[in-house]
């Protein structure tokens, strides 16, 4: 970032009075000031809900609903996770779950970088027309049609079915367009240079290109893996059998069905936010990278 | 040779009366190769644990039959099962809320029970098994197209505690009409400065179709009706509902602050169990819960509240067992015996789960006799009329609702929200 | 004669080299084509699809009927459609414009000097790593009559609010999260905007004895223009699609306050099995989204060529 390296000390500035310097250093201590204030305010803001949720998963049911509420679980009730854990087969859904968004993950890394190649270092009739008609589907929502997709499913025998929940989602635009535009910056000349030593084109794309995209594949990945892994409505749509259940999908049920209780809606609230938390951390640059790429666009 | 005939058919006949759900099956109509069906239910703790148990037991005596259950959310079973039927994906045998079933009648997705399986030589043999009017929700141009496993009344659980912290009898101070629960409100209310504490009675908000549930006793309290018997035709804005919008408002304003409330779809009676309400309408299911809770033992079923004791109006909502017509013979034969197998014992339907077959005699068993006030229950269940039922159950349920919403949050005349409601009703009944 | 050979060599070669683009571009099409093709499928067809079926009454079982322009004739005198419509508007407008500064403030805060940075950013990004379906659910409970958010309310000596339970509070209680969770979303990537601006504008800024506040306005803000843009119509996409929030916490109520339109959308296709209706419903909602972005666009880019 480097914006706060010191102005290099020459002209007028040099010479200015000690009170004016102390001046500007308490100005700039009272932004401080402010500044660690905000980020705190914002800080409680992103956290409160997260320690609610942790510190109710943590509750006996009477606990949960005390009045005035409880803040720090007393006495620490583990076992709500067991009871929550067997009361539904939750490990088949985070399985599904985990499924589902890793093959939606790895079919948008395969398609959109051999996708971004293609437009980016291939020249061919109809290739801006192509760009434009993919980079269109980003302003199409699922919602305007979910309808007729669902229809498509249906002749193609896809409901309640894995294909069902993958295949419409292994591209999308946005995809595409961050490897066009990470491929755009790899020279030419690398690629030229290849084919004279006669490489074959998959294996330029294999061997050359590719591991120079690797960190616009990392945030990709961790950008598609969790937007699968929060899918919601089209589940709903297409889902009934209980063994194909995604997790949000196993959570909403769970919290709509007459038989439930909360003492166990909570710790399995945060046994599927986990998988992302240790995602984050481990990823964590690429996570943000993942979408401040978003804003890459022109 | 027509004498042998006739003596055959008048034994036949005998034992068509003999018979009764609960009898060994006679498995002549049930068919002996190989058969997979598949099986939908909702989700209920008691009620999955039971049919789970009685899936072996089938197979066992029945080692050609495989049966694949799958389990589904309440919320959505309905939604679910749909489209399953209309892409050809649908179960052999299906389990909805019994108010869904003209919907599917009308689109021609049911089939009708099949009398040998059970035995019967016609469906009102089937019908005199069941309380008056406990098969009227799956009856469709005479015939029976869905067993109902549990025919709920709706009637008014009373936290003794709470009364008798207000120097009240549960037992005689207990409400007969809505003046009566209307009178009770300053005594049960418990108000500290803006917060409301203890609420007297308070109606079910948290869903759309519990609203309902309630709506339509009162209307017909009234002397009125929601809905034509054939579903076709709304009286949502009669004066006789507009009459019951006006004695909820009342009664609403007597309990306490409606908002003040923890019941959620999945926790209808989170507010009771936690004494936040000293006057609960719900279902006979809800009593293990109850038990289970602080409260435990100390609470009383009354009837459900009245506008005229002596002309008692109360609802009876369920859910039914329905066999999909889209099968082979041989499959749906099958899906009709295990129905009848699940269904043969409603005693222990009663204690295991604690929903009430509306069978003729159910109350005659040990467990009933047990079942804290399960007089109270089978009472209201004798004078109750089912869920609204039409084509668009979903669609009129929702514009009630909404009418009741606006008026209790929104401070609406109950009569143009009901002129609304009727307004979206026609609309749809329309179609 | 040599010159003849020269040009035969030549027209090779080039022959050779058309040759080579061909296949080149027959490759460059081959691994395109599976992409090109899941799009087609799964997201013109259906768009397509959705505007031929938006002519016709289907309920799944029966064959669709033709009806013309019925349904759209019937969505805009229904007053249910239009409340819908009305409740996406404004949870569009109130669910949006606030992040907009609010995520502009935050990527400022966090591109200055601080101590724990990359700790405290993490801390203020955690919101968008919750799922939105486990968003839904907790904050259910925390907007109980009793809960955590009107116990800190009572802090401050605001009276318990009924969240979810009133119709003037549930769509701000459902904007509320979404603002909650969008902004520290948008805040990274304003962040990488930021970072983007080259030291030395602001370098010079200060030599010229140009403020803090200068320098946003005549430095920071134009030079962000094309991240804003970004992100102004991405929150409006993402505001329209909203469905899992209202859907599980309030599912659309009290009184219709928080249906918005894709839930009403759902409802319509899956729950009253209204195909033809709900894909008209679509349409407006695709036009919608066109036009909001469209408008944007222009609006932004208007005075730059």
């Amino acid at each position: 970032m480097g914006k706060v390296t010191p102005a290099p000390a020459m002209g007028p500035t040099y010479t200015t009075k000690p009170m004016v310097s102390f001046l500007r250093w308490a100005a700039r201590q009272r932004g401080n000031v402010l500044a660690y204030a905000l980020v705190a305010v914002a800080v409680a803001i992103a956290l409160v809900p997260y320690f609610w949720m942790v510190s109710s998963s943590l509750k006996t049911m009477t606990n949960m609903f005390r009045v005035p509420v409880q803040w720090i679980p007393d006495p620490v009730n583990w076992r709500s996770y067991v009871i929550a854990w067997h009361a539904q087969d939750f490990p088949r859904y985070f399985l599904n779950s985990g499924f589902v968004a890793a093959a939606i993950t790895l079919g948008n890394l395969v398609l959109a970088s051999l996708a971004g190649y293609s437009l980016a270092k291939f020249r061919y009739f109809g290739r801006g027309l192509l760009f434009l008609l993919i980079l269109s589907t980003m302003m199409l929502p699922l919602e305007v049609t979910m309808v007729p997709l669902f229809l498509i499913i249906k002749r193609l025998d896809w409901v309640n079915s894995y294909q069902g929940l993958i295949v419409p989602f292994l591209i999308d635009g946005f995809g595409v367009f961050l490897m066009r535009q990470y491929m755009l910056g790899i020279p030419k000349d690398l690629i030229d240079s290849a084919r004279i030593d006669g490489a074959s084109e998959l294996r330029i794309f294999w061997q050359i290109v590719l591991p120079l995209c690797k960190p616009a594949l990392v945030a990709l990945g961790v950008f598609t893996f969790r937007e699968a892994w929060d899918m919601y409505i089209w589940p709903l749509i297409i889902v009934s059998k209980d063994s194909l259940r995604t997790l949000p999908l196993a959570i909403s049920l769970f919290m709509s069905s007459y038989g439930t209780a909360w003492d166990q809606l909570m710790p399995i609230a945060v046994l599927g936010t986990l998988p992302m938390i240790i995602l984050f951390f481990f990823l964590q640059r690429a996570f943000i990278q993942g979408i401040a790429i978003t804003g890459l666009k022109e | 040779m027509a004498l042998f005939q006739r003596i055959a058919a008048s034994l036949l006949a005998i034992l068509a009366m003999l018979y009764s759900p609960g009898a060994v099956a006679d498995t002549s109509a049930v068919p002996t190769e190989k058969t997979t069906i598949e099986i939908w239910w909702h989700e209920y703790g008691p009620f999955t644990a039971y049919v789970k148990e009685l899936i072996p037991a089938y197979e066992k005596l029945h080692p050609n039959v495989t049966i694949n259950p799958t389990i589904l959310s309440s919320a959505d079973i309905n939604q679910k099962i749909s489209v399953a039927l209309a892409t050809g994906t649908g179960p052999d045998i299906m389990d909805n809320d019994a108010s869904f079933y003209l919907l599917y009648y009308t689109k021609g997705v049911l089939e009708p029970l099949n009398l040998d399986v059970f035995g019967a030589k016609s469906y009102s043999d089937i019908i005199a098994k069941y309380t008056t009017g406990g098969l009227a929700a799956a009856t469709f141009a005479g015939k029976v197209y869905a067993l109902p496993y549990q025919g709920n009344s709706m009637s008014l659980f009373i936290n003794n505690k709470e009364f008798a912290a207000a120097g009240l009898d549960p037992k005689k101070d207990a409400p007969k009409t809505w003046n009566d629960v209307i009178a009770l409100g300053p005594k049960l209310k418990i108000v500290q400065g803006t917060r409301t504490v203890q609420k007297a009675f308070d109606f079910p908000y948290h869903s759309q179709r519990w609203e309902v549930q309630d709506f339509q006793p009162l209307t017909e309290q009234f002397g009125g009706k929601l809905l034509s018997d054939d579903g076709k035709t709304a009286y949502l804005n009669s004066p006789e509902a507009v009459k019951a919008l006006t004695l909820w408002r009342e009664v609403t304003k007597a309990g306490g602050d409606p908002r003040t409330t923890m019941n959620t779809p999945s926790n209808p009676n989170q507010d009771f169990v936690d004494g936040r309400v000293a006057m609960w309408i719900t279902g006979p299911w809800a009593t293990p819960q109850v038990q289970q809770s602080p409260v435990g033992n100390d609470f009383t079923v009354v009837s459900l509240p009245q506008v005229d004791p002596a002309k008692p109006h109360t609802l009876v909502y369920g859910w039914m067992w329905g066999v999909n017509n889209a099968k082979p013979a041989a499959e749906k034969a099958a899906a009709w015996d295990f129905v009848r197998f699940m269904l043969a014992k409603p005693d222990v339907w009663l204690g295991k789960v604690g929903f009430v077959q509306p069978v003729v005699g159910v109350d005659q068993s040990d467990v009933a006799k047990k079942f804290p006030y399960f007089d109270v229950h089978m009472k209201d269940v004798a004078t109750g009329s089912w869920y609204l039922s039409s084509e668009f159950t979903n669609e009129i349920t929702q514009a009630l609702g909404r009418a009741i919403e606006r008026v209790v949050y929104d401070g609406a005349d109950p009569k143009a929200s009901l002129d609304q409601a009727q307004a979206e009703a026609e609309k749809v009944l329309k179609k | 004669m040599s010159s003849a050979v020269h040009a035969e060599s030549h027209t090779v070669r080039r022959r050779l080299r058309v040759g080579l683009a061909a296949k080149q571009a027959m490759f460059g099409y081959a691994i395109l084509f599976p992409t090109i093709a899941i799009l087609c499928i799964f997201r013109f067809v259906p768009m397509i699809q959705a505007f031929i079926i938006s002519f016709s009454k289907y309920d799944l079982i029966h064959p669709p009927q033709f009806v013309g322009l019925a349904n759209f004739v019937d969505l805009v005198q229904d007053p249910l459609f239009l409340n819908s419509f009305w409740v996406s508007l404004i949870y569009v407008v109130f669910s949006v414009l606030p992040v907009w500064p609010l995520s502009l403030a935050l990527a400022i805060l966090f591109n200055r000097r601080l101590v724990f940075k990359n700790v405290l950013r993490s801390a203020v990004f955690m919101p968008v790593v919750m799922p939105a379906v486990v968003m839904a659910v907790v904050w259910t409970f925390i907007y109980q009559q009793d809960g955590a958010l009107n116990t800190i309310l009572g802090w401050v000596g605001i009276d318990p609010i009924p969240w979810l339970r009133s119709s003037a509070f549930a769509l701000p209680a459902v904007i509320l999260i979404g603002i909650w969770r969008a902004t520290p979303y948008y805040m990274v990537i304003f962040l990488a905007g930021l970072q983007a601006i080259p030291a030395e504008y602001y370098e010079a800024a200060e030599i010229d004895g140009a403020g803090h506040w200068s320098s946003f306005w005549n430095i920071t803000l134009p030079l962000l223009r094309p991240t804003t843009l970004l992100v102004m119509v991405m929150t409006v996409i993402v505001a329209m699609k909203v469905f899992a929030v209202p859907m599980i916490m309030t599912g659309g109520g009290p009184a219709d306050s928080t249906r918005v339109l894709p839930l009403f959308i759902y409802q319509t296709a899956f729950e009253f099995f209204d195909m033809g209706r709900a894909s008209a419903m679509s349409v407006f909602l695709f036009v919608a989204v066109m036009l909001f972005s469209v408008a944007q666009i222009r609006i932004f880019t208007r005075g730059e060529e």
